[in-house]
């Protein structure tokens, strides 16, 4: 059986690559992707540890199912609005998108 | 109008609540419960004592009669009555609970109606010197009122978590004692957090320019029954829960409420608007519940709560009387009017009983309510006692100024065409006219209950010291 | 002769009783009634003189009784609605019937044709309820309640006539004015509450002779319960509010603010006497409240023009009289002038109610030769003037001589002499109006005048008649002469069941008194009448006194500058302070820190992306470690 580690350490790199392509991207369909490999990480752990844990109750995969229902529930969410962002403003680049404050 | 009917079964259920009450047994009589979240330990605890049950009838009357006289609104009729309904929903909620929980949310419930009542169907108001927009009323009280909230809130967990019974039950957290230190500290969070709503002084500003910017029903109710539920909560949750709490801060409270009496009636004396007199009244008014409330007698208490009842019927007469001169008039400053007694003269004899209710002349409730407080209060501090006594008197003052003012001399030409106010909201200000006679004379029904409910809450204090 | 079955004692409670159902009825089906409702007052009233016969019999054939209700209980405290029958209580009793009956009749013809006639009469009858209530309270609390309610009659009297400007601001003044003293009147019974613990006025009396209150304390509660005395009794400096009050009807003024409400006071501290007995510094306090107030009433009942401010000075001089023989230790004296004065001032006020109602005016100087057109009231008049000069044989007299034998024995001699001094006053004081009005040549203006109708006469001429004969209780014959059982000699015996005191009757106080009166009322003669002296050299000759005098010796003036300037400027400050301090700064003042805070702190907001997002990343992270460090 592959140890626990191994899962570990390769959703945590999941983990950082997207965090990392959240802050470092400036576009807006790229920083959901990431946000994507992210929760993708996060199902990772959850499975590994349910497995390794609890097999018999597949409380992990379960709870992965909806990470990823919600998941893509969000992404359609936020495409829309990314559409709808394109539309207004000719441009997906955070950087311009600066109004969200007060 | 189901407002009306609703209205008019609030008033029947609160009047056999009242008439089933046995004093004789005294406790919580009518109780139900259903937990509700067992995790948290809030249950659906409901129930009434000898000082919440003349509560209940309060704020049935006060309902009752402020439907009436809210009748010809006609600016969004449906939601200004769904949202009264849903604030005496509130009003009803905390007297009955039993569970902390739901006190509060009921408290919650009962205080934020009012910022929409008052935002869209209040009045502005401009005075020679300052203005005050009913939007400025509306945001201070709700912060004033919020703010209060917040206090309570912390309190009350910090109760839950320091009983750790897993409960809010208000009568499982009695039993239990708590550390004098922890007491000190969370008592005076209630009696603030409370006491904002119940108009303690200097929190009291929001009260008046609450009242002026409020419409006539809102006033009532507002007056006549939300600030009672701050005294409530102070009775109830603060001097139930923390005996050594209230008794450490008894003297405070005895002189905060003494400077509410008689600031409030000093600065009711210097107020040009009709609403900012009574308004100010009401400050000073709520001074004797807080007095009564520190005298930690039971004389003393019983004639707080009392007058609790009392003031809530007197006053709300009084804005009712004020809401029916502003509908015909559309002013309400003192200087301009004079003589209209002749025009309106129910108005003027029920203003009467009104403001000598308000004076404490016997035969009318607020004298057998502020006697008691007196009583009490000499017991405990002769001095204050004095303050309080002369504090009636300076309210003879300004309630026969404007009497003199407003009602009586030559009619002013400009109120010729003024009429007298309407059969129905005859009937809806007689129903107070009735009730703040009936309690004056024969005051026997109320003291039996108020007295069964506040003999164990003393008792339990006493034992404590 | 054993009165099983006729009314006794335990009925006295209808006496107010009744009078109060009159009130209920006349509000609530007044308009209904024949005549609004005013017959139904003048029954209750009625019935009640006819129980006091009944009580009085009843009383002397046995002994004093209270009679109790429980009103309602608080904690230990039962308060309680009781009435007490002894002779002082059977007194006012006849008193206050005998002349409310009178008044309420006369009320009749003097009010006929007002728009709120039933109102009137809804008002007299709570007020005779109150009043007879407040004679029988065997309590404090009781007292206090029927205390202010008179209180609030007379404001609701006063303000009859409402659209008056000057009425209106009168009834205010008298209720704001007797409320202060009522202030003292409440601390006082707040204190023998606390130090006692009940409002039963015997219980405190047997402990206050017993000596279980400490002097200072009872001489303090004295002195309060003086001050709720000198707000009802309009002594002075709370005397104010009495002439002004005179803005009433003319028969509200003779029943109220002449022969009962504002003798309330006096009754007060009569009742209240074991208290006073062993504070003998409160006494003291109303001997020189009384001597002050009685030389002040008539010094001005002497320069008024308006008949019926002239009268009420002269009620004011009078109750200051009172208080001086109460003070000097003249209980039984106090009360019978208590009796007779209410008898005559009465008739004083119906007498000029009578000629207002006739003439219209109220100005004496307008007046003259009246009695040829109003023969009646003339003599009526004539007959309460000498009745208050104190010459013999009127009542007035009696009453007189006691009170001045009380002082005498009491005081010092300057006090005896000034005393002596306001006796002369009065006679010269009530010589005026007599003289003036019904004498000298009639006016051509009032040529109309006529005498009024018999409903007014009527009463009068009973109060007349009691004016004459009420002196002669104090004889000791009197009682036998009735067939009384033998407990029943005099005045002071009746009063004193317990001690028998019978009345002293001194002839060379007799003498002189009435020799100064004598001569009082021919000085009158001289000034007024005969016009031998001028009244207007007088007052050039005396312009300085004149002047104070007219003006009341500036106390209203006073008391309105203490209101404006102090009072008012205060409130005003508080106002301003609650306004200012307490809510600009206070309130605002926070709300616009908020405010400021806010502003100041949104530049930390940049509104990007992935400002916000690293935040969260590097909070996050900041919370782990700390989290792994701290376990």
């Amino acid at each position: 059986m592959i140890p626990l580690e191994y899962f570990l350490i390769l959703s945590a790199a999941l983990f950082c690559i997207g965090l990392y392509g959240v802050l470092a991207r400036r576009n807006a369909v790229l920083i959901l992707m990431s946000i994507e490999l992210m929760l993708n990480a996060v199902n990772i752990n959850l499975v590994a540890f349910s497995s390794r844990l609890a097999p018999s109750e597949f409380l992990g995969q379960i709870f992965a199912i909806f990470v990823i229902t919600v998941a893509a529930a969000e992404v359609g969410l936020a495409l829309a609005i990314v559409i709808r962002l394109y539309r207004n403003r000719t441009s997906v680049n955070v950087d311009e998108i600066d109004i969200m404050k007060w | 109008m189901v407002s009306a009917t609703a209205g008019s079964i609030c008033l029947l259920l609160s009047l056999y609540v009242f008439i089933n009450y046995r004093y004789t047994i005294g406790g919580y009589q009518f109780t139900d419960q259903y937990p509700w979240l067992k995790g948290l330990g809030v249950s659906w605890h409901v129930g009434v004592d000898g000082i919440s049950t003349p509560m209940v009838l309060l704020t049935g009357i006060v309902m009752f009669s402020g439907v009436f006289i809210s009748w010809n609104i006609n600016k969004r009729t449906k939601d200004f009555f769904i949202l009264l309904l849903t604030l005496v929903t509130g009003v009803y909620g905390v007297f009955v609970s039993l569970d902390l929980f739901f006190l509060f949310f009921f408290y919650e419930l009962a205080v934020l109606p009012m910022y929409l009542l008052i935002g869209v169907w209040g009045a502005s108001s401009t005075f020679p010197t300052f203005a005050r927009t009913k939007e400025y009323g509306a945001l201070k009280l709700t912060l004033y009122l919020v703010a209060g909230s917040v206090l309570v809130w912390v309190a009350l967990l910090a109760v839950y978590v320091q009983a750790g019974i897993n409960s809010f039950d208000i009568l499982e957290l009695q039993k239990l004692g708590y550390p004098q230190g922890f007491q000190y500290l969370f008592y005076l969070f209630f009696m603030i957090g409370f006491g904002i709503l119940a108009g303690l002084w200097p929190f009291h500003t929001w009260s008046p320019d609450g009242h002026v910017a409020a419409p006539t029903a809102v006033s009532m109710l507002h007056a006549g029954v939300l600030m009672k539920l701050g005294a409530y909560g102070i009775i109830r949750v603060g001097m139930g829960l923390f005996p050594e709490g209230a008794q450490t801060w008894a003297p405070a409270l005895l002189i905060l409420g003494t400077i509410n009496v008689v600031y409030g009636a000093i600065s009711a004396m210097a107020q040009r608007d009709l609403k900012y007199v009574i308004g100010y009244s009401s400050v000073s008014h709520m001074g004797y519940v807080l007095m009564g409330f520190a005298t930690l007698k039971v004389v003393g208490v019983n004639g707080a709560v009392l007058q609790m009842f009392s003031h809530g019927i007197m006053t709300a007469l009084f804005f009712a009387l004020v809401g029916v001169v502003y509908d015909r008039a559309h002013v309400r400053d003192i200087g301009i009017f004079e003589g209209i007694a002749k025009r309106m003269g129910t108005t003027a004899a029920f203003f009467t009983v009104a403001g000598l209710t308000s004076l404490g002349l016997p035969g009318l409730s607020g004298f057998v309510a502020e006697l008691l407080v007196f009583v009490g209060t000499f017991q405990t501090n002769v001095f204050f006692g004095i303050l309080g006594v002369i504090g009636a008197a300076l309210t003879a003052v300004y309630i026969l100024r404007l009497l003199s003012k407003v009602f009586f001399g030559p009619l002013s030409p400009r109120w010729e065409k003024l009429t007298d106010a309407t059969k129905l909201e005859t009937f809806a200000m007689g129903v107070l006219v009735a009730v703040l006679i009936f309690v004056g004379v024969y005051p026997m029904p109320f003291m039996r209950i108020i007295d069964s409910g506040v003999v164990p809450l003393i008792g339990r204090l006493l034992t404590v010291a | 002769m054993p009165s099983i079955n006729l009314p006794g004692m335990e009925w006295a409670w209808l006496i107010p009783g009744l009078s109060l159902l009159a009130f209920a009825i006349i509000v609530f089906l007044g308009k209904r009634l024949p005549g609004k409702g005013s017959y139904v007052a003048i029954t209750a009233i009625g019935l009640g003189f006819i129980l006091f016969w009944f009580v009085l019999k009843d009383l002397l054939y046995s002994r004093p009784a209270t009679f109790n209700v429980t009103w309602f209980d608080v904690s230990k405290y039962s308060l309680k609605w009781g009435m007490i029958i002894d002779p002082l209580s059977v007194l006012m009793l006849g008193v206050v019937t005998s002349v409310a009956f009178a008044i309420q009749v006369y009320s009749l013809g003097y009010m006929k044709g007002d728009p709120r006639f039933g109102w009137y009469f809804a008002v007299q009858a709570l007020f005779a309820a109150s009043m007879l209530g407040l004679v029988l309270a065997d309590n404090f609390l009781l007292l206090y309640i029927t205390w202010e309610l008179v209180g609030i009659c007379s404001y609701l009297l006063i303000g009859f006539w409402y659209e008056r400007r000057s009425a209106a601001e009168a009834a205010k003044k008298a209720f704001v004015t007797t409320r202060l003293g009522d202030v003292g009147l409440l601390i006082g019974i707040l204190i023998l509450f606390k130090q006692l613990g009940t409002f039963d006025m015997s219980t405190i009396f047997q402990a206050a002779q017993r000596g279980d209150i400490s002097a200072g304390i009872l001489t303090l509660v004295a002195i309060l319960i003086f001050l709720g005395a000198m707000g009802k009794s309009a002594q002075f400096p709370l005397h104010v509010w009495l002439p002004d009050a005179m803005e009433g009807p003319t028969p509200v003024s003779a029943l109220i603010h002449a022969a009962t409400m504002v003798a309330a006071g006096v009754y007060l501290v009569a009742r209240s006497f074991p208290l006073f007995e062993v504070a003998p510094y409160a006494l003291d306090v109303v001997a020189i409240i009384g001597l002050l107030t009685t030389l002040i009433g008539s010094t001005l009942a002497l320069v008024m023009t308006d008949l019926k401010r002239i009268i009420a000075y002269s009620t004011i001089s009078k109750l200051g009289f009172m208080m001086l023989a109460l003070g000097s230790g003249g209980y039984a004296a106090a009360m019978l002038y208590l009796m007779t004065h209410a008898f005559f001032k009465a008739l004083l006020f119906l007498g000029a109610g009578s000629v207002i109602h006739s003439t219209g005016k109220q100005d004496i100087r307008e007046m003259g030769g009246l009695w040829r057109k109003m023969p009646v009231t003339a003599v009526t008049f004539i007959v309460a003037a000498i009745a208050l000069a104190g010459l013999p044989p009127l009542s007035g007299f009696f009453s007189k001589d006691e009170a001045l034998i009380a002082i005498r024995d009491a005081q010092s001699p300057v006090v005896y002499l000034l005393a002596l001094v306001a006796v002369f006053l009065s006679a010269l004081y009530v010589a005026r109006p007599a003289f003036v009005v019904f004498f000298g040549r009639l006016k051509p203006e009032n040529a109309h005048a006529h005498e009024s109708p018999p409903v007014m006469t009527v009463p009068m001429m009973a109060l007349a008649f009691m004016s004459i004969i009420s002196g002669f209780f104090v004889f000791n014959w009197v009682g036998p002469l009735f067939g009384l059982p033998a407990q029943f000699k005099g005045f002071g015996a009746f009063l004193f069941l317990e001690h028998p005191e019978a009345f002293h009757f001194d002839v060379m106080l007799a003498v002189y008194s009435t020799l100064i009166a004598i001569a009082a009322l021919g000085l009158g003669w001289t000034i007024y009448h005969k016009g031998l002296i001028s009244p207007a050299s007088i007052m050039e000759r005396f312009a300085g006194v004149h002047r104070v005098l007219v003006n009341k010796f500036y106390m209203d003036d006073f008391y309105q500058a203490i209101i404006n300037r102090v009072v008012l400027a205060f409130s005003n400050l508080v106002a301003l302070f609650d306004r200012r301090v307490v809510n600009d700064t206070g309130v605002n003042g926070t709300a616009n820190l908020t405010a400021f805070a806010g502003y100041r702190l949104r530049y930390h907001e940049t509104g990007k992306f992935y400002d916000y997002a690293l935040a969260i990343a590097l909070g996050t992270t900041l919370i782990v470690i700390v989290a792994f460090l701290v376990t």
